[in-house]
Protein backbone atom coordinates (compact mmCIF):
# COMPACT_ATOMS: atom_id res chain seq x y z
CA UNK A 1 0.00 0.00 0.00
CA UNK A 2 1.69 3.41 -1.11
CA UNK A 3 1.90 6.38 1.68
CA UNK A 4 -0.81 8.02 -0.17
CA UNK A 5 -3.14 5.41 0.14
CA UNK A 6 -2.23 4.97 3.68
CA UNK A 7 -2.46 8.69 4.22
CA UNK A 8 -6.32 9.16 2.66
CA UNK A 9 -7.28 5.79 4.71
CA UNK A 10 -5.89 7.28 7.85
CA UNK A 11 -7.82 10.77 6.99
CA UNK A 12 -10.98 9.16 5.69
CA UNK A 13 -10.60 7.05 9.51
CA UNK A 14 -10.08 9.85 11.12
CA UNK A 15 -12.93 11.72 9.78
CA UNK A 16 -15.26 8.98 10.22
CA UNK A 17 -14.59 9.02 13.95
CA UNK A 18 -15.10 12.61 13.84
CA UNK A 19 -18.39 12.42 12.18
CA UNK A 20 -20.00 9.43 13.98
CA UNK A 21 -18.40 9.71 17.59
CA UNK A 22 -17.13 12.76 18.27
CA UNK A 23 -19.61 14.96 20.11
CA UNK A 24 -22.31 12.48 20.32
CA UNK A 25 -20.68 10.41 22.75
CA UNK A 26 -18.63 10.78 25.64
CA UNK A 27 -15.34 9.22 25.67
CA UNK A 28 -14.48 6.82 28.82
CA UNK A 29 -13.21 9.04 31.03
CA UNK A 30 -15.57 12.33 30.14
CA UNK A 31 -17.63 13.21 32.78
CA UNK A 32 -21.68 12.32 32.35
CA UNK A 33 -23.65 15.29 32.38
CA UNK A 34 -27.01 15.43 34.73
CA UNK A 35 -29.27 18.21 34.28
CA UNK A 36 -31.89 19.02 36.89
CA UNK A 37 -34.94 21.39 36.24
CA UNK A 38 -36.43 22.24 39.57
CA UNK A 39 -38.48 25.06 41.11
CA UNK A 40 -37.32 26.39 44.47
CA UNK A 41 -39.92 25.65 47.04
CA UNK A 42 -41.01 22.36 45.35
CA UNK A 43 -40.93 19.70 47.78
CA UNK A 44 -40.45 16.70 44.79
CA UNK A 45 -37.51 18.95 43.98
CA UNK A 46 -35.53 19.60 47.19
CA UNK A 47 -35.67 15.42 47.42
CA UNK A 48 -33.77 14.94 44.25
CA UNK A 49 -31.24 17.84 44.62
CA UNK A 50 -30.31 15.98 48.14
CA UNK A 51 -30.30 12.70 45.93
CA UNK A 52 -28.16 13.95 43.65
CA UNK A 53 -26.28 15.41 45.85
CA UNK A 54 -25.33 12.33 47.08
CA UNK A 55 -24.55 10.62 43.90
CA UNK A 56 -22.65 13.27 42.89
CA UNK A 57 -20.75 13.01 46.12
CA UNK A 58 -20.07 8.78 45.30
CA UNK A 59 -19.69 9.13 41.69
CA UNK A 60 -16.78 11.89 40.85
CA UNK A 61 -17.73 11.23 37.12
CA UNK A 62 -20.55 12.83 37.49
CA UNK A 63 -21.62 16.35 36.28
CA UNK A 64 -24.60 18.30 37.87
CA UNK A 65 -26.08 21.26 36.46
CA UNK A 66 -29.01 22.66 38.46
CA UNK A 67 -31.59 25.05 36.56
CA UNK A 68 -33.58 26.61 38.72
CA UNK A 69 -36.85 27.52 36.85
CA UNK A 70 -39.24 29.75 39.06
CA UNK A 71 -37.20 32.57 39.43
CA UNK A 72 -34.51 32.51 36.81
CA UNK A 73 -36.00 33.71 33.73
CA UNK A 74 -33.08 32.39 31.38
CA UNK A 75 -33.18 29.11 32.84
CA UNK A 76 -37.03 29.16 32.35
CA UNK A 77 -36.39 29.99 28.52
CA UNK A 78 -33.96 27.23 28.53
CA UNK A 79 -36.56 24.60 30.01
CA UNK A 80 -38.46 25.76 27.15
CA UNK A 81 -36.25 25.47 24.29
CA UNK A 82 -35.14 21.67 25.41
CA UNK A 83 -39.12 21.08 25.79
CA UNK A 84 -38.78 22.14 21.91
CA UNK A 85 -35.66 20.29 21.20
CA UNK A 86 -35.58 17.59 22.84
CA UNK A 87 -39.57 16.71 23.12
CA UNK A 88 -39.36 16.85 26.92
CA UNK A 89 -43.10 17.38 28.68
CA UNK A 90 -41.86 20.88 30.50
CA UNK A 91 -45.61 20.87 32.52
CA UNK A 92 -44.03 19.95 35.39
CA UNK A 93 -40.73 19.84 37.65
CA UNK A 94 -38.38 18.14 38.84
CA UNK A 95 -37.27 17.38 35.02
CA UNK A 96 -34.26 15.52 34.57
CA UNK A 97 -31.97 15.17 31.31
CA UNK A 98 -29.08 12.40 31.00
CA UNK A 99 -28.22 12.16 27.27
CA UNK A 100 -31.09 11.02 25.85
CA UNK A 101 -33.38 10.37 28.46
CA UNK A 102 -35.72 12.61 30.49
CA UNK A 103 -36.86 11.44 33.54
CA UNK A 104 -40.39 13.54 35.14
CA UNK A 105 -41.18 13.50 39.04
CA UNK A 106 -39.05 12.42 41.39
CA UNK A 107 -40.46 9.61 43.83
CA UNK A 108 -37.78 8.59 46.16
CA UNK A 109 -34.46 7.08 45.70
CA UNK A 110 -35.93 3.15 45.00
CA UNK A 111 -37.75 4.71 42.62
CA UNK A 112 -36.79 7.48 40.19
CA UNK A 113 -33.27 7.70 42.01
CA UNK A 114 -33.15 4.16 40.25
CA UNK A 115 -34.12 5.49 36.85
CA UNK A 116 -31.55 8.42 37.16
CA UNK A 117 -28.55 6.17 37.85
CA UNK A 118 -29.95 3.45 35.27
CA UNK A 119 -29.90 6.72 32.82
CA UNK A 120 -25.95 7.17 33.92
CA UNK A 121 -24.87 3.68 33.24
CA UNK A 122 -26.79 3.59 30.43
CA UNK A 123 -24.66 6.54 29.36
CA UNK A 124 -21.41 4.95 30.74
CA UNK A 125 -21.41 2.04 28.89
CA UNK A 126 -22.54 3.03 25.65
CA UNK A 127 -21.87 7.21 25.43
CA UNK A 128 -24.65 10.01 25.41
CA UNK A 129 -24.47 13.57 23.96
CA UNK A 130 -25.17 16.17 26.66
CA UNK A 131 -27.96 17.83 24.74
CA UNK A 132 -28.73 20.52 27.01
CA UNK A 133 -24.85 21.58 27.18
CA UNK A 134 -25.16 21.53 23.51
CA UNK A 135 -28.61 23.77 23.31
CA UNK A 136 -26.22 25.94 25.94
CA UNK A 137 -23.27 25.61 23.78
CA UNK A 138 -25.97 26.75 21.04
CA UNK A 139 -25.32 23.99 19.02
CA UNK A 140 -27.78 22.27 16.83
CA UNK A 141 -29.48 19.45 18.22
CA UNK A 142 -30.03 16.20 16.30
CA UNK A 143 -34.05 16.08 15.34
CA UNK A 144 -33.44 11.92 15.87
CA UNK A 145 -32.21 13.01 19.99
CA UNK A 146 -35.93 14.67 19.89
CA UNK A 147 -38.06 11.36 19.14
CA UNK A 148 -36.11 9.22 21.56
CA UNK A 149 -36.11 11.52 24.38
CA UNK A 150 -39.89 11.79 23.96
CA UNK A 151 -40.17 8.02 23.80
CA UNK A 152 -37.73 7.79 26.79
CA UNK A 153 -39.69 10.17 28.66
CA UNK A 154 -43.09 7.91 28.27
CA UNK A 155 -41.09 5.07 29.19
CA UNK A 156 -40.06 6.16 32.82
CA UNK A 157 -43.51 7.87 33.26
CA UNK A 158 -45.52 4.46 31.89
CA UNK A 159 -42.41 2.58 34.44
CA UNK A 160 -42.92 5.48 37.20
CA UNK A 161 -46.91 4.38 36.72
CA UNK A 162 -46.12 1.00 37.80
CA UNK A 163 -43.71 1.76 40.76
CA UNK A 164 -46.47 3.97 42.62
CA UNK A 165 -48.91 0.56 43.36
CA UNK A 166 -50.07 2.23 46.17
CA UNK A 167 -53.24 0.90 46.63
CA UNK A 168 -55.66 0.73 49.30
CA UNK A 169 -58.61 -2.14 50.26
CA UNK A 170 -62.05 -0.63 50.98
CA UNK A 171 -64.47 -2.95 51.83
CA UNK A 172 -67.37 -2.02 49.85
CA UNK A 173 -65.09 -0.51 46.81
CA UNK A 174 -62.85 -3.02 46.66
CA UNK A 175 -58.58 -2.39 45.38
CA UNK A 176 -58.43 1.51 44.64
CA UNK A 177 -55.95 3.26 43.78
CA UNK A 178 -54.77 6.08 45.55
CA UNK A 179 -53.37 8.15 42.83
CA UNK A 180 -56.63 8.04 40.96
CA UNK A 181 -58.51 8.33 43.56
CA UNK A 182 -57.47 11.54 45.36
CA UNK A 183 -58.51 14.19 43.37
CA UNK A 184 -62.05 13.67 42.98
CA UNK A 185 -62.20 12.58 46.69
CA UNK A 186 -60.92 15.47 47.50
CA UNK A 187 -62.96 17.60 45.27
CA UNK A 188 -65.97 15.99 46.66
CA UNK A 189 -65.27 16.72 50.08
CA UNK A 190 -64.45 19.97 49.66
CA UNK A 191 -67.40 21.12 47.51
CA UNK A 192 -69.69 19.02 49.10
CA UNK A 193 -68.87 21.24 53.20
CA UNK A 194 -68.72 23.89 50.62
CA UNK A 195 -72.15 23.36 49.68
CA UNK A 196 -73.36 23.34 52.90
CA UNK A 197 -71.93 27.06 53.20
CA UNK A 198 -74.97 29.20 53.84
CA UNK A 199 -73.88 32.49 52.57
CA UNK A 200 -75.70 32.48 49.77
CA UNK A 201 -78.09 29.82 50.50
CA UNK A 202 -80.61 32.61 51.97
CA UNK A 203 -80.45 34.00 48.49
CA UNK A 204 -82.29 30.88 46.95
CA UNK A 205 -84.73 30.60 49.37
CA UNK A 206 -85.77 34.00 48.78
CA UNK A 207 -86.33 33.64 45.35
CA UNK A 208 -87.98 30.35 45.87
CA UNK A 209 -90.62 31.95 47.64
CA UNK A 210 -90.94 35.30 44.55
CA UNK A 211 -91.47 32.26 42.09
CA UNK A 212 -93.99 30.13 44.00
CA UNK A 213 -96.32 33.27 43.73
CA UNK A 214 -95.67 33.56 40.03
CA UNK A 215 -97.93 30.35 40.16
CA UNK A 216 -97.01 29.91 36.29
CA UNK A 217 -94.84 26.40 37.11
CA UNK A 218 -93.02 26.69 33.55
CA UNK A 219 -91.93 30.01 34.19
CA UNK A 220 -90.95 29.10 37.55
CA UNK A 221 -88.91 26.20 36.70
CA UNK A 222 -87.17 28.00 33.64
CA UNK A 223 -86.20 31.08 35.90
CA UNK A 224 -85.11 28.93 39.08
CA UNK A 225 -82.87 26.93 36.49
CA UNK A 226 -81.59 29.98 34.86
CA UNK A 227 -80.47 31.33 38.26
CA UNK A 228 -79.24 27.94 39.15
CA UNK A 229 -77.07 27.31 36.41
CA UNK A 230 -75.90 31.28 36.24
CA UNK A 231 -74.83 30.76 39.78
CA UNK A 232 -72.92 27.89 38.99
CA UNK A 233 -71.16 29.36 35.84
CA UNK A 234 -70.19 32.38 38.13
CA UNK A 235 -68.69 30.11 40.99
CA UNK A 236 -67.15 28.37 38.04
CA UNK A 237 -65.46 31.88 36.78
CA UNK A 238 -64.02 32.74 40.20
CA UNK A 239 -62.62 29.03 40.78
CA UNK A 240 -61.46 29.46 36.78
CA UNK A 241 -59.54 32.30 37.71
CA UNK A 242 -58.15 31.16 41.02
CA UNK A 243 -56.92 28.54 39.80
CA UNK A 244 -54.98 30.40 37.05
CA UNK A 245 -53.38 32.96 39.69
CA UNK A 246 -52.24 29.69 40.82
CA UNK A 247 -51.04 27.92 37.80
CA UNK A 248 -49.17 31.65 36.68
CA UNK A 249 -47.36 32.40 39.89
CA UNK A 250 -46.33 28.27 40.29
CA UNK A 251 -45.24 26.82 43.66
CA UNK A 252 -43.64 29.58 44.73
CA UNK A 253 -43.38 29.22 48.33
CA UNK A 254 -45.00 32.48 49.82
CA UNK A 255 -48.19 31.73 47.82
CA UNK A 256 -48.19 28.20 49.60
CA UNK A 257 -47.76 30.00 52.78
CA UNK A 258 -50.28 32.83 52.05
CA UNK A 259 -52.90 29.96 51.44
CA UNK A 260 -52.09 27.87 54.50
CA UNK A 261 -52.43 31.17 56.66
CA UNK A 262 -56.31 31.82 54.81
CA UNK A 263 -56.45 27.74 55.39
CA UNK A 264 -55.51 28.20 59.12
CA UNK A 265 -57.52 31.18 59.92
CA UNK A 266 -60.73 29.63 58.39
CA UNK A 267 -60.16 26.33 59.90
CA UNK A 268 -60.19 28.31 63.48
CA UNK A 269 -63.44 30.76 62.09
CA UNK A 270 -65.39 27.55 61.17
CA UNK A 271 -64.58 25.49 64.43
CA UNK A 272 -65.23 28.53 66.50
CA UNK A 273 -68.47 29.04 64.70
CA UNK A 274 -69.41 25.43 65.51
CA UNK A 275 -69.27 26.17 68.95
CA UNK A 276 -70.08 29.88 68.85
CA UNK A 277 -73.70 29.43 67.00
CA UNK A 278 -75.13 26.43 69.18
CA UNK A 279 -78.39 27.68 68.54
CA UNK A 280 -78.38 26.62 64.85
CA UNK A 281 -80.20 30.22 63.84
CA UNK A 282 -79.62 32.66 60.85
CA UNK A 283 -77.75 35.41 61.98
CA UNK A 284 -78.75 38.91 60.69
CA UNK A 285 -76.40 40.75 58.65
CA UNK A 286 -75.72 43.70 56.64
CA UNK A 287 -79.35 44.19 56.65
CA UNK A 288 -79.07 46.97 53.97
CA UNK A 289 -77.62 45.35 51.54
CA UNK A 290 -80.12 42.38 52.01
CA UNK A 291 -82.88 44.30 51.38
CA UNK A 292 -81.66 46.38 48.61
CA UNK A 293 -81.06 42.61 47.13
CA UNK A 294 -84.56 41.80 47.84
CA UNK A 295 -85.84 44.70 45.98
CA UNK A 296 -84.17 43.80 42.74
CA UNK A 297 -85.33 40.20 42.94
CA UNK A 298 -89.03 40.83 43.14
CA UNK A 299 -88.40 44.06 40.20
CA UNK A 300 -86.48 40.98 37.81
CA UNK A 301 -89.54 38.83 38.43
CA UNK A 302 -92.28 41.49 37.69
CA UNK A 303 -90.91 41.50 34.38
CA UNK A 304 -93.68 40.59 32.09
CA UNK A 305 -91.23 39.16 29.30
CA UNK A 306 -89.78 36.00 30.45
CA UNK A 307 -86.55 36.42 28.86
CA UNK A 308 -85.99 39.98 30.64
CA UNK A 309 -86.66 38.47 33.59
CA UNK A 310 -84.41 35.66 32.66
CA UNK A 311 -81.39 38.29 32.12
CA UNK A 312 -81.70 39.99 34.93
CA UNK A 313 -81.62 36.76 37.28
CA UNK A 314 -78.67 35.78 35.53
CA UNK A 315 -77.05 39.25 36.39
CA UNK A 316 -78.40 39.08 39.99
CA UNK A 317 -76.61 35.63 40.31
CA UNK A 318 -73.27 37.26 39.47
CA UNK A 319 -73.90 40.30 41.74
CA UNK A 320 -74.85 37.86 45.14
CA UNK A 321 -72.13 35.30 43.95
CA UNK A 322 -69.96 38.70 44.14
CA UNK A 323 -71.04 39.67 47.32
CA UNK A 324 -70.86 36.73 48.83
CA UNK A 325 -67.43 36.37 47.29
CA UNK A 326 -65.57 36.82 50.62
CA UNK A 327 -67.56 34.74 52.54
CA UNK A 328 -67.44 31.81 50.65
CA UNK A 329 -63.43 32.40 48.72
CA UNK A 330 -61.55 30.43 51.77
CA UNK A 331 -62.54 26.75 50.51
CA UNK A 332 -62.71 27.33 46.77
CA UNK A 333 -59.06 29.34 47.21
CA UNK A 334 -57.57 26.59 49.16
CA UNK A 335 -58.83 23.91 46.64
CA UNK A 336 -57.85 25.86 43.68
CA UNK A 337 -54.31 25.99 45.11
CA UNK A 338 -54.22 21.96 45.79
CA UNK A 339 -55.08 21.72 41.99
CA UNK A 340 -52.46 23.93 40.84
CA UNK A 341 -49.71 21.82 42.67
CA UNK A 342 -51.19 18.97 40.94
CA UNK A 343 -49.45 17.65 38.21
CA UNK A 344 -52.79 17.04 35.79
CA UNK A 345 -53.23 17.80 32.07
CA UNK A 346 -54.80 21.05 31.31
CA UNK A 347 -58.11 20.11 30.72
CA UNK A 348 -58.26 18.04 33.67
CA UNK A 349 -58.59 21.32 36.00
CA UNK A 350 -61.31 22.48 34.40
CA UNK A 351 -63.46 19.37 34.24
CA UNK A 352 -62.32 18.86 38.41
CA UNK A 353 -63.52 22.40 38.71
CA UNK A 354 -67.08 21.40 36.63
CA UNK A 355 -67.53 18.85 38.93
CA UNK A 356 -66.50 21.07 42.47
CA UNK A 357 -69.27 23.66 41.37
CA UNK A 358 -71.92 20.46 40.49
CA UNK A 359 -71.65 18.92 44.18
CA UNK A 360 -71.45 22.55 45.52
CA UNK A 361 -74.90 23.33 43.59
CA UNK A 362 -76.27 19.87 44.86
CA UNK A 363 -77.80 21.11 47.42
CA UNK A 364 -79.58 24.08 45.85
CA UNK A 365 -81.00 21.95 43.27
CA UNK A 366 -82.15 19.62 45.26
CA UNK A 367 -84.28 22.39 47.19
CA UNK A 368 -85.28 23.79 44.23
CA UNK A 369 -86.80 20.45 42.74
CA UNK A 370 -88.14 19.69 45.84
CA UNK A 371 -90.47 22.90 46.40
CA UNK A 372 -91.07 23.23 41.92
CA UNK A 373 -92.65 19.39 43.04
CA UNK A 374 -94.28 20.29 46.08
CA UNK A 375 -94.81 23.82 45.50
CA UNK A 376 -93.64 24.29 49.28
CA UNK A 377 -90.51 26.04 49.79
CA UNK A 378 -88.27 24.67 52.75
CA UNK A 379 -84.84 24.80 54.15
CA UNK A 380 -82.06 22.06 54.83
CA UNK A 381 -81.59 22.42 58.79
CA UNK A 382 -79.28 25.28 59.88
CA UNK A 383 -77.80 22.19 61.73
CA UNK A 384 -76.42 20.36 58.91
CA UNK A 385 -74.21 23.81 58.06
CA UNK A 386 -73.19 24.12 61.44
CA UNK A 387 -72.15 20.57 61.41
CA UNK A 388 -70.57 20.99 57.87
CA UNK A 389 -68.77 24.25 59.10
CA UNK A 390 -67.12 22.27 61.79
CA UNK A 391 -66.19 19.04 59.18
CA UNK A 392 -64.78 21.90 57.16
CA UNK A 393 -62.52 23.78 59.42
CA UNK A 394 -60.96 20.55 60.30
CA UNK A 395 -60.35 19.80 57.02
CA UNK A 396 -58.80 23.34 56.37
CA UNK A 397 -56.97 22.88 59.50
CA UNK A 398 -55.62 19.51 58.28
CA UNK A 399 -54.87 21.12 54.75
CA UNK A 400 -52.94 24.22 56.57
CA UNK A 401 -50.65 21.50 58.38
CA UNK A 402 -50.03 19.85 55.05
CA UNK A 403 -49.01 23.47 52.96
CA UNK A 404 -47.26 24.33 55.75
CA UNK A 405 -45.09 20.93 56.84
CA UNK A 406 -45.86 17.91 54.02
CA UNK A 407 -46.84 19.77 50.67
CA UNK A 408 -46.28 16.71 48.54
CA UNK A 409 -49.03 14.69 50.48
CA UNK A 410 -51.42 17.66 48.47
CA UNK A 411 -49.45 16.86 44.74
CA UNK A 412 -51.34 14.49 42.91
CA UNK A 413 -51.04 13.08 39.59
CA UNK B 1 -100.01 33.79 77.03
CA UNK B 2 -98.64 34.83 73.70
CA UNK B 3 -95.97 33.54 71.86
CA UNK B 4 -94.08 36.30 69.20
CA UNK B 5 -92.59 34.08 66.08
CA UNK B 6 -89.88 36.10 64.73
CA UNK B 7 -88.88 34.81 61.35
CA UNK B 8 -87.87 35.72 57.90
CA UNK B 9 -88.88 34.40 54.33
CA UNK B 10 -84.85 33.88 53.47
CA UNK B 11 -84.16 31.83 56.38
CA UNK B 12 -84.07 28.27 55.80
CA UNK B 13 -84.55 27.25 59.63
CA UNK B 14 -87.36 29.38 60.14
CA UNK B 15 -88.88 27.42 57.42
CA UNK B 16 -88.64 24.22 58.94
CA UNK B 17 -90.26 25.49 61.76
CA UNK B 18 -93.66 27.00 60.10
CA UNK B 19 -94.94 23.14 59.60
CA UNK B 20 -94.14 22.45 63.43
CA UNK B 21 -95.56 25.62 64.60
CA UNK B 22 -98.62 24.93 62.20
CA UNK B 23 -99.17 21.08 63.82
CA UNK B 24 -98.59 22.84 67.99
CA UNK B 25 -101.45 25.78 67.08
CA UNK B 26 -103.87 22.87 65.68
CA UNK B 27 -103.02 20.95 68.65
CA UNK B 28 -103.28 23.90 71.19
CA UNK B 29 -105.97 26.05 69.97
CA UNK B 30 -106.37 28.41 72.61
CA UNK B 31 -102.67 29.50 72.03
CA UNK B 32 -102.21 32.82 71.23
CA UNK B 33 -99.08 33.38 68.51
CA UNK B 34 -98.19 35.76 66.16
CA UNK B 35 -95.45 35.70 63.44
CA UNK B 36 -93.68 38.66 62.40
CA UNK B 37 -91.11 39.20 59.62
CA UNK B 38 -87.91 40.27 60.67
CA UNK B 39 -87.38 42.57 57.96
CA UNK B 40 -90.74 44.00 58.35
CA UNK B 41 -90.20 44.89 62.28
CA UNK B 42 -87.24 46.04 63.16
CA UNK B 43 -87.93 48.01 65.79
CA UNK B 44 -89.30 44.89 67.34
CA UNK B 45 -86.22 42.75 66.68
CA UNK B 46 -84.37 45.51 68.53
CA UNK B 47 -86.79 45.63 71.20
CA UNK B 48 -86.27 42.36 72.15
CA UNK B 49 -82.33 42.37 70.78
CA UNK B 50 -82.12 39.40 68.42
CA UNK B 51 -79.57 38.75 66.20
CA UNK B 52 -80.64 35.31 65.34
CA UNK B 53 -83.22 33.37 63.52
CA UNK B 54 -86.00 31.72 64.13
CA UNK B 55 -86.60 33.23 67.40
CA UNK B 56 -89.67 32.86 69.72
CA UNK B 57 -90.79 35.23 72.59
CA UNK B 58 -93.03 34.01 75.45
CA UNK B 59 -94.97 36.80 76.70
CA UNK B 60 -96.86 36.09 80.09
CA UNK B 61 -100.55 37.78 80.60
CA UNK B 62 -99.11 41.12 81.37
CA UNK B 63 -97.52 41.40 78.11
CA UNK B 64 -93.74 40.89 79.15
CA UNK B 65 -91.38 38.36 78.06
CA UNK B 66 -91.53 35.50 80.29
CA UNK B 67 -89.17 33.34 78.11
CA UNK B 68 -87.65 32.70 74.85
CA UNK B 69 -86.10 30.23 72.80
CA UNK B 70 -83.92 30.84 69.80
CA UNK B 71 -83.15 28.74 66.53
CA UNK B 72 -84.24 25.51 65.42
CA UNK B 73 -86.56 23.93 68.53
CA UNK B 74 -87.61 20.42 68.71
CA UNK B 75 -91.18 20.16 68.93
CA UNK B 76 -91.16 18.95 72.38
CA UNK B 77 -89.16 21.28 74.04
CA UNK B 78 -92.03 23.84 72.32
CA UNK B 79 -94.36 22.41 74.13
CA UNK B 80 -92.66 22.38 76.99
CA UNK B 81 -91.81 25.86 77.31
CA UNK B 82 -95.61 26.41 76.47
CA UNK B 83 -96.99 24.07 79.36
CA UNK B 84 -94.72 25.75 82.06
CA UNK B 85 -95.44 29.24 81.36
CA UNK B 86 -98.83 28.57 80.67
CA UNK B 87 -99.83 29.88 83.58
CA UNK B 88 -98.11 32.70 84.20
Amino acid sequence: MSNKLKTLLATLLLLAVVLTGWGTARAEDDPVSVNLFYGRGCPHCAKEIEFLGELEMENPDLEVRYFEIYFNESNAKLFQLAGQKLGIDVSAVPMTVVGNESISGFGGAETTGKKIEDAIDNCRQEGCKDNIGAILAGEEVNIETADSAEQSSAESDANDEESIPEEIDLPLFGTIKTKDFSIPVLTILIAGVDGFNPCAMWVLIFLITLLLGLKDRRKMWILGIVFLAASAGVYYIFMAAWLNIFLFVGAIFWVRLAVAAVALVGGIYSIRSFYVNRDSGCKVTNTEQRKKLTDRFREVLNRRSLWWAAIGLVGLAFLVNLIELLCSAGLPAIYTNILSMSALPASHYYWYLLLYCLIFLADDIIIFALAMVTLKVTGVSTKYGRWASLIGGVIMLLIAVMLLFFPELLMFG
Amino acid sequence: MKVLKFGAVWCPGCLLMRPLWDEIEEEMPWLETEYLDVDENPALVKKYELDTFPAFIFLNKSGEEATRLIGEVKKEKIIETIEANRDK
